[in-house]
């Protein structure tokens, strides 16, 4: 039988944690709102450079296009771009951006290809641990969490293309979590070189025939392409930021929960084991009171 | 009234003008050119400059943009720019002391929107 005195300090501490957990989703919550708002308003501009871009390379000659449009042909190495949080607590949003690397890197190791990755934010790199020992490209902390800055994104988009221009890897592609709504995130895989074109998101065929370049087309996608890399990095540094947010508020809250019931259960317990010892002593003063 | 055009000018973090224009006028990569009404389709790459915006025959806008993206279509003009800043609604002090804070790239661009002024 437990005794009284440890189960009140159980009780005490689970709910100390409880506070903390419904604090931390509170937290989680007022600053997703100004997560989601943010990578809600970042959304025409990548949708806009999306839409252009694959107008653009409708017309591009698939021969003399840029290689950061078409590719390399013959894949050595390839980088991939993890994003995940700088901060735990958060359930699953870290693991399964550390599952999806690690399945990724074994298919192409497979495949005979040599991998590196860019490791955006600490946590799924700490859970990989020395599988990327010899693999680390570079590292970035600290970006997300609060307000995201634009020039962060085109900081790694930069370090990418000098490294993908020297010969560093072949192709790009990034995992990172992508914001569906406050309770689910999408883990999603992209390619980045070769660039994802979707055919769907070019201007209908008729009006873009019609364009006037200034000046020439190849021209225009040269200075893009490398635009579109930083902004597909941003847009995705907002869905995740937003989406972690989403994810450790949801994870706070269960714990909440959790907390809540364990409470409930150890004051049954507490009460019992109380009555328990009351009823101990008056059998004990009644047999003493008998014995006379 | 004129007939309009439909100025929208888009930075990554936020689409940041959206309004209705008689004319304006963009820093393209070959020279500045105007944009009326019913202007034929044409992208056209930017440079750093000032993009103006007429109505009733005066510049009421003044935004700097530090090169970019011009989409125009006959019903209106987009325009992606990494970086912008809305010349008429701040001041040179404040960018100043706005490019203090930010990094090279930005703090250069800020100080000549300041001289821009």
């Amino acid at each position: 039988m437990p005794n009284l005195k440890d189960l009140k300090t159980r009780i005490n501490s689970v709910s100390s944690t409880q506070k903390i957990t419904s604090a931390m989703k509170m937290v989680a919550a007022a600053k997703l709102r100004r997560a989601q708002e943010a990578a809600e308003s970042g959304r025409p501009y990548a949708a806009r450079m999306r839409s252009v871009i694959a107008s653009l390379a409708a017309k591009a000659d698939k021969n003399s296009a840029s290689p950061l449009l078409v590719g390399r042909e013959n894949v050595k190495t390839h980088l991939l771009v993890m994003m995940s949080a700088d901060k735990g607590l958060c359930g699953g949003f870290n693991g399964s951006i550390a599952r999806l690397a690690r399945q990724e890197i074994s298919r192409l190791e497979s495949e005979g290809k040599k991998v590196q990755v860019y490791v955006v934010g600490r946590k799924a790199a700490d859970s990989l641990g020395s599988e990327l020992a010899d693999k680390t490209f570079a590292r970035i902390e600290g970006v997300q969490g609060g307000v995201i800055d634009y020039a962060n994104a085109a900081d790694i988009a930069d370090k990418i293309i000098s490294g993908f221009e020297d010969g560093s890897f072949d192709s790009v592609s990034m995992v990172y979590n992508q914001f569906v709504n406050a309770i689910s995130q999408k883990v999603t895989h992209t390619s980045l070189i070769p660039a994802e074109v979707d055919a769907s998101d070019a201007d209908s065929g008729e009006a873009g025939s019609f364009y006037d370049y200034e000046p020439e087309e190849a021209e225009i996608l040269g200075a893009l392409l490398p635009r579109n890399l930083s902004t597909q990095i941003f847009s995705a540094l907002l869905e995740s930021s937003a989406a972690e947010l989403a994810a450790r508020m949801t994870a706070m809250d269960n714990a909440t929960r959790n907390a809540g019931d364990m409470i409930d259960r150890l004051t049954l317990v507490y009460n019992r084991t109380r009555q328990a010892n009351i009823t101990k002593e008056l059998i004990e003063i009644i047999s003493g009171a008998e014995a006379l | 009234m004129a007939e309009t055009t439909q100025l929208e000018l888009v930075t990554p973090a936020r689409v940041m003008v959206s309004k209705a224009a008689e004319m304006v006028v963009i820093p393209g990569t070959e020279g500045l050119f105007g944009v009326l009404p019913r202007h034929s389709a044409l992208l056209a790459s930017l440079q750093r400059g000032v993009v103006e915006v007429y109505e009733a025959g005066k510049v009421i806008d003044r935004i700097m943009i530090d090169g970019g993206l011009a989409d125009v279509t006959p019903e209106g003009v987009t325009i992606l720019a990494e970086r912008a800043v809305d010349l008429s609604v701040t001041s040179s002090q404040e960018l100043k002391e706005r490019a203090q804070n930010a990094g090279e790239a930005e703090a250069e661009f800020l100080n000549l929107a300041a001289e821009a002024l």
